[in-house]
């Protein structure tokens, strides 16, 4: 008999141990779960000759121009107008996708951990790559990552210090028509369409932004002269510190 | 002389210029270099030409492979400098002490580059006074007789023009050794040097190369070939029209025997619908298991025994840097896996360089091996390389030619058999279905039945077909019937042309002429899977007749392949990478079978898991 409530015993204690390990690795992996959702990547994303280098390197230090990317940059910055914060400043992990159309696949690597995406567009050339910049902006939105998880997207008009570059309202216009011709092109095709995973809009209207599931806004830029206001303040507003 | 010699690294940012060699470069040569060449995986070649207005540069370069850093340098192509590979190492091999990732400026390599370029300048001078005896006397036992004239022709001209140059001691000297050769061929050898001369421009610095004198050989061969290939053409068409007696019946003079009243009657049955067309199908890849790479390792332990062990080692130990004699073997078995799958001999070798050029220099990460490194390198490379350039949704391009109001047309090319015709039904069929009005246009007017064949496939599609019979000259049909498709609003014209092999001169000035005269917004070159070799010659003798013969400044080439005859190769898949390398224009279409629905969309993926299967 006593041995038997011995055993008993050494039961309990052993389910208590089980207990208390499995608690603290659930609690383990909720933090890693809310330490993941807060991530703070920004994915700077666009055509090739847009702009995305430029606007990497505004770290300060003055370069002497760059050539069509062939791998990813990364690094971790502080914003330039939060240098001056006091207290605690959390770095902001900025990620440049080259925009060759070869190298497209790269992107879906980032688009996992992304807390926002910055879509870089000519303002300078805007019309004659107009359509390839609207296709894939619409590839963008219509991945099921930043349709689930709604990555806020920021349309950042850059080379705006030229005097012939377009204004932005005239590129979100523009985007969002030639998105609306792609809506009925690419849905004319059956269900299973391999390349899109959802479909944009609201059937019966034409395509306008504010239709997205996530945010997207418009905002200007220039690269070349450090105005990068825009920029900073959607990173600010997505990646909390 | 150099026009500029940059350093950037593989992210885009240019980490130092030369200032002392401040000319401005005309167009944009390095982007091109990036684009046409490196990120195309022909970072194997040992130059990239490039030409803009007003100058034609010659740009090498070398990696870094282990910073992520890329040389590049650039000079006029008309300069044969020698100094540039060796300044190109030694410039690699003092900035990677001095580079550091954060550090965007690097004032103080200017003074270390001025020393560099001396010493490589004064060491190529070294090398051609020694050198200019021996050269021309190893090439001369390398050629035949004829040849060794025209060479010894070429020879004397540069040396009258290098004369110039070098120490007038030194140069006489030579043209007085070269004379006393060259005066024993007399008078040929004057008429050859005027030739040669007129024809090339003349390298200055002494040395020629072997493969200006090899195109010289081909190009005279070819001169000759063509002269007694066209007659030979026209005879051939002659004689068989006119032979074509089967029995002992008397050669009837018209071979068109289609009855246009018979053709309403026939037993062609209107396709209304056979299903949907595999284009719009998903595919379902099935996911792949790791295991297979360990299989391969297992069936051959005996030879690489001692090699696995030390790798194996070396590979936990994680430190080593990677020289190109390691990744021989790898690659070497990898060619070997590539060609079994029918990837051209040549494409597969170029591929391999690419990726030994860019792995070389790396640090291996611990815990991996060295095959492993090289097959994951190379599986990027081949995603890279099939992953399209431009956008494949035609579709797309329909709908905003239709907004501009002109038909799309597409033009259909490609050597005799592929099966030009049939995927063209296929095509149309597939465009029916996505409701946009297709008309076809038969210019195909040699083959006999070939008019009569796309008329069976309009009749079962309900679609309007424009033709004008036989022996007709193909340009003009294919004008006439882009005129009437914009009469009767088709939204796209599909033109249908005869086969025609690539040595074939006045057949492809005729489809030159043909695509000139059009202006097609679509060209689609039809390949087979089941071709091998020959792909590589057909593809870049297409392109380059189409350039050659084209008279406006920016010549319409071949911008998309249709891969045919899909499902008669189970796992032999290499063809679609060979045409998508040599050419550089996506695969828009594959062509699975022989009825209306086998037409399906390129997945890339899983392409390249076959092909490293």
């Amino acid at each position: 008999m006593e041995q038997w409530l011995n055993q008993v015993f050494i039961t309990q204690e052993v389910y208590v141990a089980l207990a208390v390990l499995f608690f603290t690795s659930v609690l383990f992996l909720l933090f890693r779960l809310f330490r993941r959702t807060k991530s703070n990547t920004i994915v700077l994303a666009g055509l090739s000759g847009s702009g995305k280098t430029v606007l990497f390197y505004q770290d300060g230090s003055s370069h002497q121009g760059t050539v069509t990317s062939m791998d990813p940059n990364e690094g971790s910055f502080v914003l330039h107008s939060e240098t001056s914060k006091k207290g605690k400043i959390k770095p902001v992990h900025v990620v440049d996708v080259p925009g060759h159309s070869r190298l497209r696949p790269k992107l879906d690597e980032f688009l996992s951990q992304a807390a926002g995406l910055v879509f870089v567009v000519d303002a300078l050339d805007f019309l004659p790559n107009c359509r390839a910049a609207a296709e894939y902006l619409y590839d963008i939105l219509t991945k099921a990552s930043v349709v689930n998880k709604r990555i806020p997207v920021l349309i950042l008009c850059n080379k705006t210090d030229k005097v012939t570059a377009h204004s932005k309202d005239f590129i979100r216009k523009q985007l969002e028509k030639e998105i609306d011709k792609l809506r009925t092109s690419r849905n004319a095709v059956s269900e299973a369409d391999i390349s899109n995973e959802f479909t944009l809009g609201v059937s019966g209207q034409s395509f306008m932004f504010s239709h997205c599931v996530n945010k997207v806004t418009v905002g200007e830029s220039s690269g070349m002269t450090g105005e990068i206001s825009q920029v900073e303040q959607f990173i600010r507003e997505h990646v909390k510190s | 002389m150099l026009e500029q010699l940059l350093i950037f690294t593989r992210g885009g940012l240019i980490l130092w210029t030369c200032k002392e060699l401040g000319n401005a470069l005309k167009g944009s040569p390095i982007d091109a270099l990036i684009r046409s060449c490196l990120l195309e995986e022909r970072s194997g070649d040992s130059a990239f030409n490039y030409d803009a207005a007003g100058a034609s540069y010659t740009l090498k370069w070398t990696f870094h492979n282990e910073l992520g850093l890329i040389f590049v340098a650039i000079y006029q192509r008309i300069l044969h400098l020698l100094y540039v590979d060796d300044l190109l190492s030694m410039v690699k091999r003092e900035f990677s002490e001095l580079y550091h990732p954060k550090r965007t400026y690097y004032e103080d390599f200017d003074d270390i580059f001025r020393q560099l370029q001396k010493e490589a300048e004064a060491r190529a001078e070294e090398m051609k006074k020694s050198k200019p005896q021996a050269k021309p006397v190893e090439s001369l036992t390398k050629k035949e007789g004829q040849i060794a004239n025209k060479k010894k022709g070429v020879l004397l001209a540069g040396k009258e023009k290098v004369s110039s140059k070098d120490d007038a001691s030194e140069g006489n000297h030579t043209n007085g050794h070269k004379l006393e050769n060259g005066n024993s061929n007399g008078r040929e050898l004057g008429t050859k040097t005027t030739h040669a001369d007129v024809k090339k421009s003349v390298p200055e610095s002494g040395a020629f190369d072997v493969s200006k004198l090899r195109k010289l050989r081909s190009k005279a061969s070819k001169k000759m070939d063509t002269f007694s290939k066209a007659p030979k053409v026209e005879q051939n068409k002659k004689t068989t029209k006119k032979n074509r007696v089967w029995d002992d019946s008397p050669s009837e003079s018209k071979l068109d025997f289609t009855d246009p009243m018979a053709e309403k009657g026939t037993e062609a049955v209107v396709v209304v619908d056979q299903g949907e067309s595999m284009m719009d199908r998903e595919e379902i890849v099935s996911s792949d298991s790791e295991i297979d790479e360990d299989e391969e390792e297992s069936g051959k332990p005996d030879n690489k025994k001692r090699g696995w062990f030390s790798s194996m080692f070396q590979s936990i130990a994680g430190k080593t840097v990677l020289e190109k004699s390691d990744l021989e073997p790898a690659l070497k078995a990898l060619k070997d896996r590539l060609m079994t799958k029918n990837v051209a001999e040549e494409i597969a070798e170029k591929l391999c360089e690419s990726v030994a050029a860019s792995l070389e220099g790396k640090k291996l990460g611990s815990f991996t091996r060295i095959s492993s490194t090289v097959q994951a390198a190379m599986e990027e490379a081949l995603l890279r390389i099939l992953t399209p350039k431009r956008s494949v949704d035609i579709l797309r391009e329909v709908h905003a030619a239709k907004e501009q109001g002109k038909p799309y047309v597409v033009v259909f090319v490609g050597v005799n058999g592929v099966g030009k015709s049939t995927n063209l039904a296929k095509v149309a069929y597939w465009l029916l279905q996505h409701n946009i009005s297709v008309m076809m246009a038969a210019c195909d007017t040699f083959r006999s039945g070939a008019v009569e064949q796309l008329r069976t496939h309009a009749c079962r599609l309900q679609i309007p077909i424009f033709e004008k019979g036989y022996e007709k000259d193909p340009a003009v049909v294919a004008k006439e019937a882009i005129q009437e498709a914009s009469r009767n609003h088709s939204d796209v014209v599909l033109v249908d042309t005869a086969g025609r092999m690539q040595d074939n001169e006045p057949l492809m000035r005729a489809l030159s002429k043909l695509i000139n005269l059009n202006g097609p917004d679509l060209v689609l070159f039809v390949g087979e899977a089941l071709v091998g070799n020959d792909a590589v010659d057909q593809l870049s003798k297409f392109n380059q007749k189409l350039a050659d013969l084209s008279t406006s400044s920016s010549p319409m080439l071949i911008d998309g392949i249709l891969l045919t005859k899909f499902d008669t190769i189970d796992d032999k898949v290499g063809a679609a990478l060979s045409m998508v390398y040599i050419s550089g224009a996506p695969v828009m279409f594959v062509g699975c079978g022989q009825s209306y629905t086998d037409l399906k969309k390129l997945n890339v993926k899983s392409i390249v898991k076959t092909l490293l299967k």
